[in-house]
């Protein structure tokens, strides 16, 4: 690693961004299942007006279905994962073959999942467990650290974008904030110092953050 | 080894050893079935095969050099021009250019079958991008892990340094610069193998629109803008896709200047363009010829037995023994345009008889050689089946064979094909080190 053209550099960023994806709406998925078994069918769409999806799904079983394994379904986990994958199969010589197979694995586990699953969360586990893997394999196996931040610029813009959007407690937005600004000053790639600097002011608000939520994700969407 | 197979054809999905095919105009990816039970060569066999295929390689570079450049064995009559300038593998482009350290097939992938008596023949040389190595190299890899003891037991040569191999034939041409592998994209059939073997050879993964050519030299454009020159490109795109500038202008694929910097000798092709005339299968018959024209020896390795439609005697007997030959159209590869004359209607073999006739320099024939058959594992036994093996030849300051090859195999009980394009599979070859 150390020689990155554009182009893989491009698939390293989003290869983050995709798999960040998955995992926490993953995480986030299993909350608003919950929600929706005990008292709220409909809290579904609440989950899809704070991604900003369409809300395409008849009910609460279509949303099941669909939001986790259609690909017909551009915003469903199993698409995002299938991105995760394209952007990961053409850097093989970047990440190694050991990292890379811990993405195939993901990808099987959702297929996998699909198709013989009957019990959600037990059978989408080892999807989170092999990205977990897969983190940390790469910070193994993969010794430069120019590809490293690119990728994990990737990863905590997108898990930042998340978290603001999904109401997580300030005290992790301001971790994943953190985070975020570590890697996006190591990286080598041009972005637009404004924007990172408003961010930064609604940041500087704690945990009055909220106010200015727009402002934050606006701000976030254009450092790029 | 057959009690893992399972866990090892899981290994290899896990790995994504797979390889694509177009169907319907859609790609899709599978996997490529590997069958535990290995193809065992002696080391005396490997010693023998090892003799032959060098010298054939040999006489191929050879005979490159010379078409490309005096055209002796064609003025000497030893080849008639009608099977050199009228191949499609024949680029006049090429005339008169000379790669770095006069090497033009680099890595040459020879197929060969052993008939029942025992004789190995040749069935052809694939000398533009032969494609296979990756998928015995990680068989080794997966079967060691999974049966360590058998190969303790066994006595296997070590086959694990193919990249090694590889990288030796990349440093001993490079005209000053990194090491790229040049593939057309994510789509291509071979697509794993291209990003395996750059991973291992320690070679950048290069896309056509990484690469670009400034002052009659070649550059990987790396993302924080800075040039970095390169001297070998292993490519593994066609030559008709290589350069839009200099062969197919609608090629997107290409990169728009490379034959020139190419041609100024300020990179390495591997492997060179051109070398399309050399395993066209008209050419293949021959080849023991170029063994003796520029070696002065006879040539170890056997053709199967070939008929040229072009000779009017030949013609003659092919078309009177349609029914005991398999027919090959010299233009197609990947199994294709092969057709066994037992298997066509009269009506078919009558249809077959005209076009030779019309088109004699499109066909060759060749007698059935009945090969041997290997035992694959199927249920809970071991069924025969037609295989293959693609030994693999690389030339740097010397020419290597590598000590093992991939053995492909059908899966269909009556077929002679083993293309993995046509549902084949494949084994690991084992050569022994005594």
């Amino acid at each position: 690693m150390g020689i990155i053209s554009i182009e893989k550099a491009d698939h390293l960023f989003w290869l983050g961004r995709y798999t960040e994806r998955v995992f926490t709406t993953l995480q986030t998925f299993f909350k608003y299942f919950d929600r929706m078994l005990d008292m709220d069918e409909k809290a579904y769409q609440t989950f899809c007006g704070k991604l900003t999806i369409p809300v395409i799904y008849e009910n609460m079983d279509d949303f099941i279905d669909k939001y986790l394994f259609s690909l017909e379904d551009p915003n469903s986990v199993y698409s995002n994962m299938m991105r995760a994958f394209d952007n990961a199969v053409i850097l093989r010589d970047e990440l190694s073959s050991d990292t890379l197979s811990y993405i195939q694995m993901a990808l099987d586990g959702i297929e996998h999942a699909k198709l013989h699953g009957n019990a959600l969360a037990y059978d989408l586990q080892p999807v989170k467990d092999y990205l977990y893997a897969f983190w940390g394999c790469l910070d193994d196996n993969v010794e430069d650290e120019e590809g490293r931040n690119i990728i994990k610029c990737g990863k905590y813009l997108e898990r930042l974008d998340l978290y603001m959007r999904l109401d997580f407690p300030y005290f992790y937005i301001e971790k994943e904030f953190n985070k975020f600004l570590n890697r996006l000053y190591k990286i080598r790639i041009g972005y637009n110092r404004k924007e990172a600097d408003k961010l930064t002011e609604v940041m500087n608000l704690k945990e009055g953050w909220i106010v200015r939520q727009q402002d934050a994700l606006n701000a976030l969407w254009n450092i790029f | 080894m057959v009690e893992h197979m399972e866990g090892i054809n899981r290994l290899m999905a896990r790995y994504g050893v797979k390889f694509g095919i177009y169907k319907n105009r859609e790609f899709h990816e599978q996997l490529f079935p590997f069958d535990p039970l290995p193809r065992v060569i002696s080391a005396a066999e490997f010693r023998y095969l090892e003799k032959g295929l060098i010298q054939r390689v040999d006489a191929l570079n050879c005979f490159l050099a010379d078409i490309y450049g005096e055209k002796k064995i064609v003025k000497d009559g030893v080849i008639p021009e009608d099977f050199i300038f009228s191949s499609k593998g024949y680029l006049p482009q090429c005339e008169g250019m000379m790669p770095p350290k006069k090497i033009y097939s680099h890595i040459s992938g020879i197929d060969l079958v052993q008939a029942k008596e025992g004789t190995w023949y040749i069935l052809e040389d694939n000398l533009r991008i032969p494609s296979g190595a990756s998928y015995p190299m990680i068989a080794r890899e997966l079967t060691r892990q999974a049966s360590p003891r058998t190969f303790m037991r066994n006595h296997v040569v070590d086959n694990r340094d193919y990249a090694g191999m590889l990288k030796e034939v990349m440093d001993h041409v490079n005209t000053g610069g990194i090491h790229v592998v040049l593939t057309p994209g994510r789509y291509n059939a071979a697509f794993f193998e291209h990003s395996y073997l750059a991973e291992r050879s320690g070679a950048i993964l290069a896309m056509p629109q990484d690469l670009y050519v400034e002052n009659n030299r070649l550059y990987y454009r790396q993302y924080q803008g800075r040039q970095l020159q390169v001297g070998t490109v292993y490519r593994r795109l066609s030559d008709e896709y290589l350069d839009p500038l200099c062969f197919e202008p609608e090629s997107l694929i290409g990169v728009p200047g490379i034959m020139d910097v190419y041609r100024s000798g300020n990179v390495a092709l591997v492997n060179a363009p051109g070398n399309g005339v050399a395993d066209d299968k008209g050419i293949y018959y021959f080849v023991p010829h170029m063994v003796k024209y520029y070696l002065d020896q006879e040539a170890i390795l056997k053709n199967a037995p070939t008929y040229l439609a072009f000779y009017e005697s030949d013609r003659k007997w092919i078309l009177e023994h349609l029914e005991m030959l398999v027919v090959k159209d010299v233009s197609e590869a990947g199994g294709y345009g092969v057709i066994f004359g037992k298997d066509l209607t009269k009506e078919k073999r009558e249809e077959l008889r005209q076009i030779i006739i019309r088109e004699p320099r499109r066909f060759i024939a060749q007698e059935v050689v009945d090969f041997i058959d290997l035992d694959i594992v199927e249920g809970d036994g071991g069924v025969p089946r037609k295989a293959d093996l693609r030994a693999f030849v690389l030339s740097s300051g010397t020419t290597k064979v590598w000590p093992s090859g991939l053995t492909r195999f059908s899966r269909n009980p009556d077929s002679f094909v083993v293309n993995s394009s046509q549902g084949g599979g494949f084994k690991d070859t084992w050569v022994l080190s005594q």
